[in-house]
């Protein structure tokens, strides 16, 4: 809208559409007719039960999971069995993973370096600044030259989105990002996410964070037996939840 | 036979040398051929290539099954018949006996290497491809960069004690007339009748070498126990 030029289409509004997404496990359905839209800049928070398909859900959008049936398309690229959309969605698409996921033989500062040489053909001098540059965004720089093995759980978490974000992705997808870390280390992730969120950045969260999803989120999305149940803005949804399968989980994971 | 009279070891020593260096050198070259090619099995099979992994596969059972000595035999008398028929003239294409140690050491170790490779490549965590798949990074970047070098250090202290038993074995080469230093000291033996002190020598030797590499493959073992395949 602002810098439009003549011949290109107008961006849409909608930086993820996910229409009519079925996945299935064999013949467990994981997904089933999910429908979903995330427009640029917005922020939102994935709760279920495990098992409801929260994780297939955004493994999907970054075809880590090939889903089987429906159409997901980001940022106007449409997923499809053609490796170079595969990978175009996927240089615009962070993750962050449960487990971390860091490369346990490269240093901190090599973790964050590999990608942004290897497919976004960064020189090392350039992949170095901006790796130190987001380090220092996450507070870990002074571990940089450190192995992922000799810092904590929070510091590994915090590396794992610094990673992520040297890709200068457009979204960030988050795959229970705390549920692997010691309950006093999950408040320096929250807070990491939490800047983030305030700069503007797409995120699509899974998690069990109340707070968090209270605090960020513009949407909460409660997903149950491979179906959106139920979504709404994060006040509402957690006062007063409509359906009986979101208040009995509330119950459950609200003391 | 008269008292033990170590002094000939003194004088014997240039050519135990060059027996050693030339054991030294079949060790370093094979292993080196070993593991690429060995790698390269290992990913072939990874990867479940239709047919090349099958062939592979039979190679590596085939080679893990008979003993190396066979394999030079036949490397030896077979494959300079072999070549000759298909150069078309027929006639025997000698390779040499040096040439065809290497290359017999190298293609018999490949078998054995990539076995390790392979079961390294199946214990590293998928946490780590899907990693690799976030960032977009290619297969071949995936595998050079991230997931062949976790294997080669979690599998470095096997890697290593094969390749001890590969310098202990690289005295079969006496059945080509190549002299290593397990040779070069049967030699000297027969020459001057010092049996035992050749012999003893030699044992000295390879104890001090391989007892040297175990050590290696000890602290390996310990330097790569906490950064393993895992996490």
């Amino acid at each position: 809208m602002l810098q439009e030029s003549a011949g290109r289409p107008a961006p849409p509004s909608s930086i993820v559409v996910v229409e009519h997404l079925v996945k299935r496990f064999g013949r467990f359905a994981a997904l089933n007719d999910v429908n979903l839209e995330v427009a640029r800049g917005e922020k939102i928070v994935i709760c279920g039960p495990s098992g409801s398909g929260k994780s297939t859900l955004i493994r999907c959008i970054n075809h880590i999971e090939k889903h089987d049936g429906g159409r997901i398309v980001i940022d106007g690229i449409e997923l499809t069995d053609r490796m170079a959309d595969i990978n175009s969605v996927r240089c615009e698409v962070g993750m962050v993973f449960q487990s971390f996921n860091l490369f346990p033989h490269l240093s901190v500062v090599e973790n964050c370096m590999l990608a942004p040489i290897k497919v976004r053909g960064l020189s090392r001098l350039d992949a170095h600044d901006r790796a130190i540059g987001l380090l220092r965004k996450v507070r870990i720089h002074d571990q940089a030259n450190k192995y992922p093995a000799q810092l904590s759980g929070g510091q590994q978490q915090r590396v794992a989105i610094a990673r992520a974000l040297c890709m200068q992705p457009k979204i960030m997808l988050f795959d229970e990002p705390t549920s692997a870390l010691d309950p006093e280390m999950v408040k320096e992730v929250l807070e990491t996410m939490v800047e983030l969120a305030q700069e503007g950045m797409t995120m699509v969260c899974v998690t069990h964070e109340m707070g968090f999803a209270r605090e960020v989120a513009d949407r909460v999305i409660f997903m149950d037996g491979g179906s959106i149940v139920e979504e709404g803005d994060p006040d509402t949804f957690f006062r007063a939840p409509r359906t009986e399968r979101a208040k009995s989980f509330l119950s459950q994971i609200i003391h | 036979m008269n008292s033990l009279d170590f002094s000939i070891i003194l004088q014997a020593w240039p050519y135990l040398w060059s027996g050693l260096l030339f054991s030294l050198a079949l060790t370093a070259a094979a292993s080196l051929i070993g593991l690429i090619l060995g790698t390269c099995f290992a990913l072939v099979q990874h990867f479940e290539i239709p047919v090349v992994s099958q062939i592979v596969r039979g190679y590596i059972a085939l080679m893990r099954s008979i003993p190396l000595i066979l394999v030079l035999f036949w490397f030896f008398f077979l494959v300079p018949i072999v070549l000759g028929h298909l150069s078309g003239n027929g006639r025997p294409i000698p390779i040499g006996a040096t040439y065809t140690a290497f290359i017999t050491f190298g293609l018999f170790e490949a078998a054995y290497y990539s076995e390790i490779i392979r079961v390294g490549l199946r214990a590293v965590n998928k946490g780590q491809f899907e990693a690799c798949q976030a960032l977009a990074l290619s297969t071949f970047d995936t595998y050079r960069s991230v997931i062949l070098p976790q294997v080669i250090r979690a599998a470095s202290p096997i890697i290593l004690s094969q390749t001890i038993i590969l310098f202990q074995d690289t005295s079969l080469v006496y059945v080509l007339s190549l002299t290593d230093l397990l040779g070069a000291a049967s030699k000297l033996a027969q020459l001057n009748g010092r049996l035992v002190e050749m012999y003893l020598a030699v044992a000295l030797v390879y104890l001090v070498i391989s007892s040297a590499a175990s050590q290696c493959v000890a602290s390996l073992r310990k330097r790569y126990a906490f950064t393993g395949a895992h996490r």
